[in-house]
């Protein structure tokens, strides 16, 4: 369960109602996604991120399923799968989240996900992704 | 300005002691630590009065949030020597990763510029009751809340990530990897300390072992142990008149800080960019060069690092390193490189460095007695290649 805090109050706020909104530096416009104390894109110790929906679709750069969890609470999940996701939305802009298809698909570099969400409680949604298995603009 | 070490060849591991290796010792981790500092002073000829000098990285490297406390589950330098007696000139703690490379290097610089004259460079790790990387954590708060909620977490996820992004990138297959564990495992079994002594793994045996997190299975992992090692440093004009023939500290690197990721996220251009970073500053620092060495111990804490170390020093090129090892380019009894001569973790247990840096030490002094090779220059790294470092250490002054 995460707990919001005041760099990401706005993040989990968006997420519940099933919106990705990512952190963007007021200073260069660049997304910055975990949000640092300094800006890693243009170095601005006040970035003042203002979290910025985001389509949410990506490509897939690695993955790994879970088979044994170190965290409690996954139990009944087991075995899933993780993605390592580059976003559409600017190179190398990263995040890791379940594949909710399930640990009984082929998986390949470069298949492309979008982004979904698994309610945990009635205002606590944590991001994921599903495949979009007919997408055209299918990247390598 | 030259980016060469001033100090080549003028520091040398001068004497060591190993503690065995077990997964639960009968002694308490700070009391090893003081019997394998004191044998370590003695094989190096001198008194432990004559110890002014104390490094360590003395982190607990578990996710599990086992609690710390110095002289049980780890040893600081300041620990250590004030349960000597000695009130040293010089004691630090080194902070970032690849942290015995990093403790040497304080040790080095400590002695090249007269801060201290005598040394000891030491390695703690404990493995607590329970299991190591078991987190109880119900709410991620703070940096964890961006990964720890969808079931990302562990350094095993860490590792098997880029693993995964290795396999498919270049093609390799999780059957290759069990050449790794063989060549580890045959040489730790070689090794009375080790916790693996007289215990070789079989091929079989390892794609066998269920996977964890996929594609990393538990031999994949070096073993928590509790264990200590110790080396003594001094001078290169000191260390001619003690006992054994001196090892000299040729150069050493560590990794340059590295863009902000997500929490245990290491992609794998991440991993082998700052690898090569690592190993040109390596070069530039000592003046030696990847075929100058002929014992290149490589770490293992997790399997996947053989490859991405491999390619990062030059030993392969970029995306080879597991058709390297599949031909046989490990294999140290016919052959091979000897990167895992000393068994590695894997083959010792999780001692973070130290089996790199004593094969490179028992190899280079001569006192590796059965197990003695013709080798001139050793190359000790720890951790990742974008986050650790590594040291070259030569049998002659350079």
């Amino acid at each position: 369960m995460p707990i919001a805090d005041a760099r990401s109050a706005d993040y989990w706020a968006a997420t519940t109602n099933h919106v990705l909104a990512l952190p963007k530096c007021a200073d260069c416009g660049q997304l910055a996604f975990p949000p640092d104390v300094v800006c890693p894109r243009c170095r601005s110790i006040s970035p003042q991120f203002a979290f910025e929906a985001v389509t949410g679709n990506g490509t897939i750069r690695s993955w790994i399923v879970v088979h044994d969890s170190f965290l409690p609470g996954f139990a009944a999940d087991l075995p899933f799968v993780l993605v390592d996701v580059e976003l559409d939305e600017q190179q190398d802009l990263r995040m890791i989240g379940r594949l909710l298809d399930g640990p009984n698909v082929a998986l390949h570099v470069g298949d492309r996900v979008a982004v979904a969400f698994e309610d945990l409680a009635d205002t606590v949604s944590i991001p994921a992704f599903e495949l979009q298995l007919s997408d055209p603009a299918k990247a390598p | 300005m030259t980016n060469r070490f001033e100090a080549r060849s003028k520091v040398a591991l001068v004497g060591y002691a190993q503690s065995p290796l077990r997964r639960h010792a009968d002694m308490p981790l700070g009391a090893i630590a003081v019997e394998t500092a004191i044998r370590a002073v003695a094989d190096a000829g001198l008194e432990v009065e004559q110890i002014d000098g104390f490094t360590t990285g003395a982190l607990f490297p578990s996710a599990g949030g086992h609690q710390v406390e110095d002289g049980v589950s780890i040893v600081t330098s300041h620990w250590l020597a004030e349960r000597l007696g000695i009130n040293p000139r010089f004691s630090s703690g080194f902070q970032g990763w690849g942290q015995l490379s990093g403790s040497v290097m304080l040790a080095v610089n400590a002695i090249a510029s007269g801060s201290a004259d005598y040394v000891i460079v030491h390695r703690a790790l404990h493995n607590p009751v329970g299991r190591y990387h078991g987190s109880s954590m119900t709410e991620a708060h703070g940096f964890a809340q961006w990964t720890a909620p969808q079931g990302y977490f562990g350094p095993l996820a860490t590792i098997a990530l880029p693993y995964n992004e290795y396999l498919q990138r270049y093609g390799a297959s999780r059957e290759t990897m069990a050449a790794v564990l063989v060549e580890a495992r045959k040489n730790g079994s070689r090794l009375p300390w080790s916790h693996w002594y007289e215990r070789p793994l079989s091929a079989e045996e390892y794609l066998a072992a269920p996977q964890l997190v996929e594609p990393i299975c538990r031999y994949d992992c070096d073993l928590p142990v509790d264990g200590v090692a110790a080396f003594v440093l001094a001078r290169a004009d000191r260390a001619a008149d003690l006992p054994h023939h001196p090892v000299y500290v040729a150069g050493f690197a560590q990794a340059s800080p590295v863009v902000p990721r997500l929490p245990g996220h290491w992609p794998l251009d991440d991993i082998m960019d700052g690898g090569r970073t690592t190993a040109a500053r390596l070069w530039e620092h000592s003046g030696l060069s990847r075929a100058d060495v002929d014992l290149p111990q490589l770490y293992d804490g997790f399997s996947p690092f053989i490859y991405f170390w491999l390619e990062a020093l030059g030993f392969c090129p970029l995306g080879e390193a597991h058709r390297f090892v599949a031909d046989g380019g490990i294999d140290a009894d016919n052959g091979g490189l000897p990167v895992l001569s000393g068994g590695g973790a894997l083959g010792n247990g999780r001692m973070h460095g130290v089996p790199q840096m004593l094969e490179c030490y028992l190899q280079l002094s001569g006192r590796a007695g059965d197990r003695q090779r013709s080798a001139s220059v050793g190359l000790a790294c720890h951790s990742s290649p974008h986050l650790g470092g590594a040291v070259l250490y030569t049998a002659e002054p350079l």
